[in-house]
């Protein structure tokens, strides 16, 4: 899952970086509206979380636009401002949730969870499907009830892939919601990782389309 | 003395006239009174002297004192005419209880007796004396009904006129109590202004001035309103940031993540208590304007002086070049403590924002009338479009480090307007970067 943070406060932002990767989110951080403006128009993300005040353009200017332009991304503002006025026009503007500052880091990554869930169109917390269930909470895995250990690249790809059973997601796209611009990436990590799910998983799980991608098929065939 | 209702101008308007009127009545029932009795007397002195000149011929001489002539006691005549021959023989008497004495004294004059005042006129008829006397009380009676005859429909009319009266000033004061009901009616925070057509011209300027205290307030009030959004939002982004800190040392999973996360905690730390710092710096000098402390004449590049000393520290750590390039002698009135703290966040503002190895320069310049504060710096400056907004509480240009509290400029801002000085923003011609001018109104 690939996050967009935007944040100015450097203490804050490089705070919720690092907890948001340790947690196995993919993050890129901006510290201002006109960077925000250009990383939505060039990628497309799983989340943004939005700091409504924002130098260069504020962080409402950056929702409205996203929306503008039919951008459906979940969009979490987390900002000091508690009044009760702003919440409602952050949310009438298009956020999804708000989340006020100072919060806890847990209800932060509890709220994340819960619009991506959203967002894929699933209600239920735990994913479950072809015998492979996946907790993003605990980051539990199990395979016809029994706990499987992964590394958190291949938990990333799996609960990719597992979130939209039937969709082909491409070595460029699954790339992209694994890195941020930061890291670098070796030219055939995703196979080494899609390598390592089979060999845990079994191999008829992970299907490869030849030329597309990769998916989870909607049914066993 | 104070009086029923006297808060109330209806009420002391009310009470003053009847006052008045009554005391007025009373002023009129006794000079008609007076002027009734002085009549009276002219005219029953002219009767009584007719009267005992018309006896005078017809008197018997050397007669004896017979039977009062058809006197009964109750008729009670206003007069007593009595005939004394010259030896003290009283020849003549009216009625017989009303004995006078006699008197030698001729013409008018009053005499006691019988425990009431008799008016006399006597006259001389040959041998005998003629008196002719009257009972004062008569002519007062006569008085007091006359005077009570002028007054009477005076008081008869004083209800009425209390009512025109009470009519006319309710009318007058209608306008007053419009505003009272406008001022009555409002909301605890409605500032808004109050109509100030139609308003007589003794209340007018009431209203005036009471609009203008509102308008102040209202901007108080808002400024006030604003400073609480804003704080509300600087405090608790260094509280976010420790929270934070603190969860990314709880969850740090070896030395390495461990020590990062000690570091940024203190950094966080400090950031939070530079915060409060400045708050209560931007506090204490908003109180000592508004307490007004007294302002006394200050070496302006003296104290400069002393702020480069305690800005130098700082200024080398970052191999910063800091210095006073002209120390014209400008004293402005003024609070030390507070030019000091302005001049120590400007120097400090400076350093931050310019590049390690850049150039600070601090100057003290007086021309017409004026001393120049100017602070310039080799750092990138401030884009024009934001150069109002960075004197703004809690406004940090993009892109900045996330350790100041927003608040620099904001002081210096507060403690110029304390010494009545103007802070401006521009870019330094000299440096390249940006230059803080604070500027001074000497005082003659």
């Amino acid at each position: 899952m690939r996050l967009l943070l935007v944040e100015d406060d450097l203490m804050i932002g490089e705070s919720v970086l690092d907890l948001l990767r340790a947690e196995g989110y993919a993050v890129d951080w901006v510290k201002d509206g006109e960077m925000a403006d250009t990383a939505l128009d060039s990628q497309t993300y799983d989340l943004v979380l939005l700091d409504l005040g924002l130098p260069r353009r504020d962080g409402r200017a950056v929702l409205r636009r996203l929306r503008a332009r039919k951008d459906r991304t979940p969009v979490l503002v987390a900002t000091a401002r508690d009044a009760i006025a702003q919440r409602v026009e952050g949310l009438d503007m298009g956020a999804d949730d708000y989340i006020v500052k100072p919060y806890e880091l847990e209800e932060l990554l509890a709220r994340i969870r819960a619009l991506i869930r959203r967002a894929a169109g699933r209600a239920e917390p735990v994913y479950e499907h072809l015998g492979v269930s996946i907790d993003p909470v605990t980051r539990e895995v199990t395979l016809d009830g029994q706990a499987v250990v992964l590394s958190a690249r291949e938990w990333s790809i799996l609960e990719l892939l597992l979130a939209r059973p039937g969709m082909v997601l491409s070595r460029r796209q699954l790339e992209e919601k694994l890195y941020s611009w930061k890291d670098d990436l070796s030219s055939n990590a995703v196979e080494v990782y899609i390598h390592g799910l089979r060999k845990k998983l079994g191999p008829r799980i992970i299907q490869n389309v030849r030329g597309v991608g990769y998916m989870i098929p909607k049914s066993a065939t | 003395m104070s009086l029923p209702l006297s808060h109330s101008l209806r009420g002391r308007l009310l009470w003053l006239l009847l006052v008045a009127i009554i005391s007025l009545a009373g002023v009129q029932a006794v000079i008609a009174y007076r002027t009734a009795l002085a009549e009276a007397d002219v005219i029953f002195d002219y009767q009584m002297q007719q009267m005992a000149l018309s006896l005078r011929p017809g008197l018997p001489v050397g007669g004896e004192l017979g039977e009062p002539y058809g006197t009964k006691d109750e008729e009670n005549f206003d007069f007593v005419i009595q005939v004394w021959t010259a030896d003290g023989l009283r020849v003549f008497q009216s009625t017989a209880r009303a004995e006078l004495p006699q008197r030698a004294v001729l013409g008018f004059s009053t005499v006691q007796a019988r425990g009431t005042t008799y008016r006399l006129f006597s006259v001389a008829a040959g041998a005998q004396v003629i008196q002719v006397a009257q009972d004062m009380a008569a002519r007062r009676e006569m008085a007091g009904t006359l005077a009570l005859r002028t007054v009477s429909p005076m008081l008869v009319m004083v209800p009425l006129l209390m009512l025109v009266v009470w009519g006319v000033v309710s009318a007058s004061l209608a306008p007053v109590s419009r505003v009272r009901q406008q001022v009555a009616t409002r909301q605890a925070d409605d500032l808004s202004e109050l109509n100030e057509e139609d308003l007589p011209d003794e209340i007018h300027p009431l209203v005036h001035e009471l609009n203008l205290l509102f308008h102040r307030v209202r901007q108080a009030f808002d400024a006030q309103n604003n400073f609480v959004a804003d704080a509300a939002h600087e405090l608790r982004s260094p509280l976010a940031a420790l929270k934070l800190q603190v969860q990314g040392l709880r969850r740090a999973a070896d030395d390495a993540t461990r020590d990062v996360a000690i570091n940024r905690l203190n950094a966080g730390i400090d950031r939070a208590t530079r915060l409060v710092e400045q708050l209560l710096v931007l506090a204490r000098q908003q109180s000592n304007s508004a307490v007004g402390a007294k302002a006394v004449p200050i070496d302006l590049t003296t104290l400069a002086r002393l702020a480069l000393a305690d800005a130098a520290g700082s200024a080398a750590a970052r191999q910063i070049d800091l210095g006073l390039v002209q120390g014209d002698p400008g004293i402005v009135m003024g609070h030390e403590a507070a030019l000091r703290i302005l001049m120590r966040n400007l120097l400090d503002n400076a350093i931050k924002y310019t590049p390690a190895g850049g150039t600070v320069n601090l100057a003290i310049r007086c021309h017409d009338g004026q001393t120049l504060l100017t602070v310039d710096d080799s750092g990138p400056g401030v884009a024009v479009e934001d150069r109002q907004r960075v004197l703004d509480r809690f406004y940090r240009v993009a892109g900045t480090e996330g350790s100041g509290s927003g608040l620099g400029l904001a002081i210096v801002k507060t403690i110029a307007d304390l010494h009545h000085a103007t802070l401006s923003i521009d870019r330094s011609e000299s440096l390249g970067g940006l230059r803080a001018t604070v500027t001074f109104t000497n005082v003659s």
